[in-house]
């Protein structure tokens, strides 16, 4: 059977859920930034935890100072930016703990950053984390996985040129 | 070719949100434009270059703007820098 669906798998590059939690359709931010696709289409995640893992093989394009979204240059050319919670902005960089710096190569399933999530929601922030391709253009083949609870195992994205 | 020159006076400087709305301000323009902050350059077409550039505020921005639409682009980009940066 395994060759059969490598048969007829067309080639894709796939993109892992980057926390863990429920994978939703981005339109179920409430945010329209995020929502309306402005920054790219995606999915977004409503995390059980705060861990936030590389979502596939990639180059760090910019952490930024805040800790609080990640930008990565996949392997594939994928431009990728994961937005944990939203306005989480404002908390300068309070609950985000960073592992990775700019240029760095990490492969999927590697820990980016950690998010208190306590923190943010006290703070009274939404957590969902949108994950978008910035260069949504570039692919006819825009398929996403969502409506389950997901981990770093699962794929959310799946695009093909 | 115009230039316009812009210090940024949003106290979170360019994050996501107004890096996605200035992409989604110059869209519609076939003018060539340009970011210059002290970090970098980068076109402003390019959502991840924008956040790259992690311009805060009271920095300066000189956006250069060419092409045959640069009187109307660039007008509109400075209405677009008062109201949202």
């Amino acid at each position: 059977m395994e060759f059969l669906k490598k048969l007829f798998k067309k080639k894709t590059d796939d993109f892992y859920a980057p926390m863990a939690g429920k994978a939703v359709p981005i339109t179920q931010v409430p945010d329209p930034t995020f929502a309306e696709g402005m920054l790219g289409n995606g999915i977004a995640i409503e995390p059980a935890e705060g861990k936030v893992y590389a979502p596939c093989d990639a180059t760090v394009d910019m952490m930024f100072t805040t800790g609080h979204a990640v930008s990565l240059v996949a392997d594939c050319g994928a431009e990728v930016l994961i937005h944990v919670g939203l306005e989480t902005v404002s908390l300068e960089g309070k609950p985000f703990t960073v592992h990775v710096a700019n240029g760095d190569k990490v492969k999927k399933g590697q820990l980016l950053l950690e998010a208190d999530i306590e923190v943010i929601k006290a703070a009274g922030l939404p957590t969902i984390t949108p994950m978008l391709i910035c260069n949504t253009d570039d692919y006819p083949t825009f398929n996403t996985f969502v409506g389950k609870d997901v981990t770093n195992e699962d794929v959310v994205i799946a695009l093909a040129k | 070719m115009k230039e316009i020159k812009y210090v940024i006076t949003d106290p979170l400087g360019m994050h996501a949100r107004p890096a996605g709305m200035l992409v989604k301000a110059v869209a519609p323009y076939a003018s060539k434009i340009t970011v210059t902050a002290p970090t970098g350059t980068a076109d402003a077409r390019r959502l991840m270059a924008l956040m790259k550039l992690a311009a805060k505020q009271g920095m300066e921005l000189t956006f250069t703007v060419e092409g045959d639409d640069e009187e109307k682009a660039a007008t509109d980009l400075q209405a677009f820098l008062t109201a949202n940066l």
